[in-house]
């Protein structure tokens, strides 16, 4: 509860600041949507040409896509302290919050809590209602449900791997673009359910960073097409892999801040 | 404007392709997350491909599309920060005591930086991309006229990307907050120069309005050539014809910025 609360105070301060630039916030939010607006242009025109992706059609293909834009947006938003964390510690800010009373990741998480990337939820939505007016979608409580669980284990999934980052960060005050191999890239290959994909990436997106479990199997589910023939209880269950791979990622971040020196004001 | 003098674009060229030449870690990464998004995307065009329905443009061409796209991509994504550093802290006012015109020296800067960019990261893909499997690949320039026309066209479209570019910073200069603009106009290049799916690729409709747009002359133009389609001359000349446009563009809404420039600082 504590925890929230200083969420939401993290929030109001960040808002207030940005409001100073009250044209360039708007600004950025709306670039966001554009941003995502323009991947969306691109999976159309795919989509125009192609008309089908193996098994999927259009509106599936889109509404994979949406959970995975909406799902991105959030990760920005509460994430942007973790993906950009390799400036606290280049900067020396990450001392100040050593010194803070409180738990050490949330500080990380709402210090820089970034509003502008939620332009980038419209799109998705955007696409979501695409993807349901193209196509007669079922829908019960037991889908939403799924739904629901593979965006929080999706999202979870995703600051994980960005945790990486931030970890790798305590040992080299080099930026390693190769781990945007996994979160940047991860979204853009997994926007497309995984089972289009030759067997080395499949197994990447299954075992090593399981958007396949996260994402592609409940929402599959969710589209009446299980891959691999799951059950509802297995799609349902399975983005507990995306919970269970952010666990460990915040032992190993944690593991890394007892080996943070400081680099000195 | 007095006596042209070269000499001191061609300085800040040196020394910004010098500095650049020292990122050598950056480099690499970058290198494995271009090879690595080539990848993924031809595996998705695979699968496109394989979907059924036939397709005027052959998967092979788009192969070797997406493969120069992410080879080229330093060039299009690269930003000189240090502009925007110094307008925030008023060294640009040190910067306009130069006896230079100063969009022609951002605009030397922003062409080496692309450049030198560009080939740490691409040089070491075309080994790579030969050793691939077939089907992923890329292919050799069908003719040797081909390969000298896209090596040509490919330093104009550079030329094109930093025109942009220093607009950009026009824009950057009158803000003091550059990401939002910076982000805007860098995705407009990245779908209009063709990185994000190959313009080749979009509707046959719009395929006589889209290869004429200002972003295409950047990559797609040269990679049409390497691919051996479009005339050699005609697309110089469209993107000579740009790179004018953008230059004029760009110089005009500089010198606007720096009669009311505020020197931030003190």
């Amino acid at each position: 509860m504590k925890t929230l609360r200083y969420m939401g105070r993290a929030m109001g301060l960040l808002l207030r600041s940005a409001m100073q630039y009250r044209a360039s916030f708007l600004m950025q939010t709306l670039s966001q949507a554009v941003m995502t607006g323009g991947e969306l242009l691109a999976v159309e025109v795919l989509l125009g040409r192609f008309t089908r992706l193996g098994q999927w059609s259009g509106p599936e293909v889109l509404f994979f896509f949406g959970v995975m834009q909406c799902v991105f947006a959030l990760v920005e938003f509460v994430g942007r302290g973790v993906s950009t964390f390799a400036t606290y510690v280049g900067s020396g800010e990450f001392d100040t919050l050593l010194v803070r009373p409180r738990n050490l990741l949330v500080q990380v998480f709402c210090t820089r809590l970034d509003p502008r990337r939620l332009g980038g939820i419209l799109v998705g939505l955007s696409a979501l209602a695409l993807a349901a007016a193209g196509q007669p979608l079922a829908w019960c409580w037991g889908k939403a449900l799924l739904l629901v669980a593979s965006c929080l284990g999706t999202t979870l999934l995703l600051v994980g791997l960005f945790l990486i980052e931030a970890t790798v960060s305590f040992f080299s005050v080099k930026s390693i673009e190769m781990v945007n191999v996994l979160t940047y890239g991860g979204r853009t290959a997994c926007q497309y359910p995984v089972d289009i994909y030759p067997t080395p990436l499949r197994l990447l997106f299954t075992f090593v960073a399981p958007f396949a479990l996260c994402m592609h199997l409940p929402v599959s589910w969710v589209l009446d097409k299980p891959l691999w023939g799951a059950s509802y209880w297995a799609a349902l269950m399975a983005p507990l892999a995306g919970a269970v791979f952010f666990g460990i990622m915040v032992r190993v971040w944690y593991w890394g801040v007892r080996h943070y020196r400081s680099t000195g004001s | 404007m007095k006596t042209l003098r070269l000499r001191p674009y061609l300085s800040a060229f040196r020394v910004r392709a010098l500095l650049e030449t020292q990122y050598r870690g950056a480099a690499l990464g970058g290198l494995v997350t271009q090879m690595f998004f080539g990848l993924v995307y031809i595996a998705l065009y695979h699968a496109l491909y394989a979907s059924g329905g036939a397709q005027e443009t052959p998967l092979a061409e788009v192969v070797t599309y997406v493969w120069l796209q992410q080879m080229a991509f330093r060039a299009l994504l690269s930003a000189d920060g240090e502009l925007n550093e110094r307008v925030l802290s008023g060294g640009i006012a040190y910067d306009l005591c130069r006896p230079v015109d100063p969009w022609g020296w951002w605009f030397s800067r922003a062409v080496a930086q692309k450049l030198v960019g560009m080939l740490m990261r691409g040089a070491p893909m075309v080994f790579l991309q030969f050793v691939l499997p077939v089907g992923y690949r890329m292919a050799l320039p069908p003719t040797w006229g081909a390969g000298a026309a896209f090596a040509v066209s490919l330093m104009a479209g550079l030329a094109v990307i930093a025109a942009v570019d220093a607009i950009r910073s026009a824009v950057v200069m009158r803000t003091l907050d550059a990401r939002g603009v910076s982000a805007m106009i860098q995705l407009l290049m990245m779908i209009f120069a063709g990185n994000v799916i190959p313009l080749t690729l979009f509707p046959a409709q719009v395929q006589g309005l889209i290869r004429f747009q200002p972003f295409a002359q950047a990559l797609d133009a040269p990679i049409r050539l390497y691919l051996g389609g479009g005339d050699f001359l005609l697309t110089l000349g469209m993107q000579l014809g740009w790179l004018l446009a953008l230059g004029w563009l760009g110089r005009g809404m500089w010198r606007r910025q720096l009669l009311r420039v505020t020197i931030q600082g003190g």
